[in-house]
């Protein structure tokens, strides 16, 4: 244990996963800020142009249209993937047999492969030949809903942003449900006796013991969306048009199919700062008042402490 | 002291792991220069490896052919050569492979690429061998079919490229279809609507197309300025002198968005596949595609049950009946740091040899060859390669040679709602108007 106690021997254990780090995660970060003051199609010099890239940025049209269709894709991946994710697991643990095979059975699409789970949309979402989602519509007698899924430009949105939500749906269940299990039974059964009916536990007693898993599960869940890219690129890869463009599809589009790597990197810091700017709204928004006031009394009543030493 | 020997010795070990993880490294960057085949030829005891990264389909015919004949010239070689052949059929993703391994400095000895605008920037930045030139003194230029080396000129008439294919498109039509509903093989666009109109309206898929390529549907657009002015529009719109909202652009707009009611449900999610078997299982009427698809038509055509018909014409049209698409597909260029003596031999030999072997395989070769006499060539081969020789002065050369990157990815982007009707004229011509102004700078 001695070793341990000596600082040089921190860095020593330290160094390896840093100098990783800053290869892999900093050093390519820090390449897109400087390239995104950069004009260059990939061949000769880089040319610096300061930010004019930004500018160009806030005056494109497609950025916007990409940004709010990125917001609606979160706001579908993330409310299904939480939502129904939470949903099942709650049902979940009122089950007494089977639990198991269930479980599984909810986690698979999560260790299908990307393709395939592309695949496996693009033929429900198919016309020709009918997929499997029009032959139902045209069986129950909704034929005026029959539709081209993935080229109507008012359903493509929603269609590719189904596929992420779906597939880690059973990911997020399994989470949740080991955090209802682990909770302790005693807490619930008090309030059992006290008169409190089972919806009353669930929201009053079960959600907020389980708010960190919440706050993990949530911000996991909000920069997997930010960053949603493979899905929809293989679906429709952001059209027709423009209409299921995300920014990272278009970041993608721009930087490695344009030749812009440049405007590409704007866009890629945008998504950085986004993505830091919502987990740490999200992390502010937990810290409820309530927090806040425990911790404010915890540093009072430290003072009081100190105050009384004296 | 017992210890300090154990830090000691956990410092020695991390050390010794570092040093491994960095002699790793630096294994890999030599891996990655070889792949970029710079130092093949300089350990010149060793084997040669010249590395091509094409873009042709995997175990298609040019494939074929090009590794029977590098085998071949690495026999001849005492197998002191090799052709390293990493090849990527899917176009979009192979095109942002190359341009990656070009910006980070690795471009491979021999690429394949289309004498389009980027193509140009590599060309100006010193990177491509003159093929023209090299063709020229070597004594090779008229071993090649004009139009197909023409294709491969940029605008200015210089050449980079060297074409290994060479194709006609057509538009394909089912036979029984078409008698099932009184209509003819149309001679002119006009009629060409008018065929479709009656078909949707016997509630027939009047033409399946590949949306998810984008291609097909660009030729749409191409096809009546074509017609009207040859390539001088396209070149005029990319060059900033053209509007696409001018008389030519929006009649090219207008065409398309009547074509566009005729095309399969879904076009644009509709791939190349499903494009193509919507034709064959009769469930479209016509199908626009070229003749490298010859093979999957022949049973049917042999049958009687398919045909093919040329791009119509307009009444007073600049081109005529015999000039549409003809083109000599993506053309191979070399790396001028890495073009030395030995590659031009192997280039030579290639050009020799290549002609024979490809046309054995039936397929039409750029390059000026007897046909084998020991190969049954079908009557439909025959009969396109007769349309060849017999092709006019002009050729439609699709508009993605011509524009930049960035304008032809919006373009493709948007004219798919063009098509569908989900977009206006207006906006899609300001959107091609201003990327154009945007990328000519």
């Amino acid at each position: 244990m001695g070793i341990l106690k000596d600082k040089k021997a921190f860095w020593v254990f330290l160094l390896p996963g840093l100098l990783f780090y800053i290869l892999a995660v900093f050093y390519p970060i820090e390449e897109s800020i400087r390239l995104s003051f950069m004009k260059w199609g990939g061949i000769g010099d880089k040319k610096f142009v300061g930010f004019d890239n930004y500018v160009l940025m806030f005056q494109d049209r497609v950025f916007y249209k990409a940004f709010f269709n990125n917001l609606i894709y979160l706001l579908i991946v993330v409310s299904m993937q939480l939502i129904i994710g939470l949903m099942f697991a709650v049902l979940l643990s009122y089950m007494k047999r089977k639990v198991t095979l269930v479980k599984t059975l909810y986690y698979v699409p999560c260790i299908v492969t990307t393709v395939a789970v592309t695949q496996l949309f693009r033929s429900m979402y198919a016309t020709e030949p009918e997929g499997l989602i029009n032959q139902i519509l045209n069986a129950v007698g909704l034929n005026g809903l029959a539709t081209s899924w993935l080229t109507n430009i008012k359903t493509v949105l929603a269609c590719v942003s189904i596929p992420e939500g779906w597939r880690f749906t059973g990911m997020y269940m399994v989470i949740f449900y080991a955090a209802l299990i682990s909770l302790d039974s005693q807490v619930y059964e008090a309030a059992k006796v006290d008169g409190a009916n089972e919806w009353q536990i669930l929201i009053r007693i079960k959600m907020p013991l389980i708010k960190p898993i919440l706050l993990l599960t949530l911000t996991m869940c909000l920069t997997g969306a930010l960053r949603g890219f493979d899905i929809p690129f293989l679906l429709t890869s952001g059209g027709p048009g423009n209409v299921s463009e995300l920014m990272s599809t278009y970041m993608y589009k721009k930087a490695f199919s344009s030749n812009q790597y440049g405007y590409g990197s704007t866009l890629a810091v945008f998504i950085i700062i986004e993505s830091i700017l919502v987990v740490s709204l999200l992390r502010a928004g937990f810290t409820s008042r309530e927090d806040r006031e425990t911790r404010k009394m915890q540093k009072l009543k430290k003072k009081g402490r100190s105050v009384k030493d004296l | 002291m017992k210890k300090r020997l154990i830090s000691l010795l956990m410092v020695f070990t991390m050390v010794t792991a570092l040093l491994t993880g960095c002699g790793g490294k630096t294994d890999n960057t030599g891996s990655g220069g070889s792949d970029s085949g710079k130092n093949p030829s300089k350990s010149s005891e060793e084997k040669t490896v010249v590395k091509w990264l094409a873009s042709r389909p995997v175990d298609g015919a040019i494939d074929l052919t090009m590794r029977e004949i590098a085998k071949q010239y690495s026999e001849e070689h005492g197998g002191n050569w090799e052709l390293q052949v990493e090849t990527t059929a899917d176009r979009p993703s192979y095109l942002q492979k190359l341009k990656t391994l070009i910006a980070g400095n690795n471009m491979p000895d021999i690429i394949d690429i289309d004498a389009d605008p980027y193509c140009k920037e590599l060309v100006d930045a010193g990177m491509l061998v003159d093929v023209k030139s090299f063709l020229k003194d070597e004594g090779k230029y008229d071993d090649f079919y004009p139009i197909a080396l023409k294709y491969q000129e940029f605008t200015d008439g210089s050449m980079y490229t060297l074409p290994l294919e060479y194709h006609v498109e057509m538009i394909w039509y089912n036979k029984e279809i078409f008698a099932a509903n009184k209509v003819e093989v149309p001679k002119t666009v006009d009629e060409w609507l008018d065929v479709c109109a009656k078909l949707k309206a016997n509630g027939i898929t009047p033409i399946s197309v590949d949306g998810v390529d984008r291609w097909p549907v660009q030729r749409y657009l191409a096809m009546l300025p074509f017609r009207d002015t040859g390539n001088d529009y396209i070149i005029n719109l990319r060059d900033g002198k053209a509007s696409m909202g001018d008389e030519t652009g929006m009649k090219s707009i207008k065409f398309l968005q009547q074509m566009g009611q005729y095309f399969n449900e879904g076009f644009a999610a509709t791939d190349y596949a499903t494009a193509q078997s919507l034709f064959l299982d009769g469930k479209s009427a016509m199908y626009y595609i070229g003749d490298w698809e010859q093979a999957a038509m022949l049973e049917q055509y042999e049958a009687g049950k398919v045909d093919y018909f040329y791009l119509p014409t307009t009444p007073d049209g600049k081109t005529g009946a015999n000039e549409f698409c003809v083109n000599s597909g993506i053309g191979m260029a070399f790396n001028t740091k890495t073009f030395d003596e030995k590659t031009k031999d192997f280039i030579l030999y290639v050009i020799d040899n290549y002609g024979k072997i490809y046309a054995g395989r039936q397929q039409m070769s750029p390059i000026k060859t007897e046909l084998p006499k020991d190969i049954k060539f079908t009557d439909l081969y025959l009969r396109i390669q007769k349309d060849m020789n017999n092709t006019g002065e002009h050729f439609l050369k699709p508009w993605d040679t011509y524009l930049d990157s960035g304008t032809n990815a919006i373009m493709q982007d948007n004219m798919l709602l063009v098509a569908s009707g989900d977009m206006s004229a207006e906006d899609f011509i300001k959107l091609v108007d201003d990327s154009i102004a945007v990328n000519k700078q």
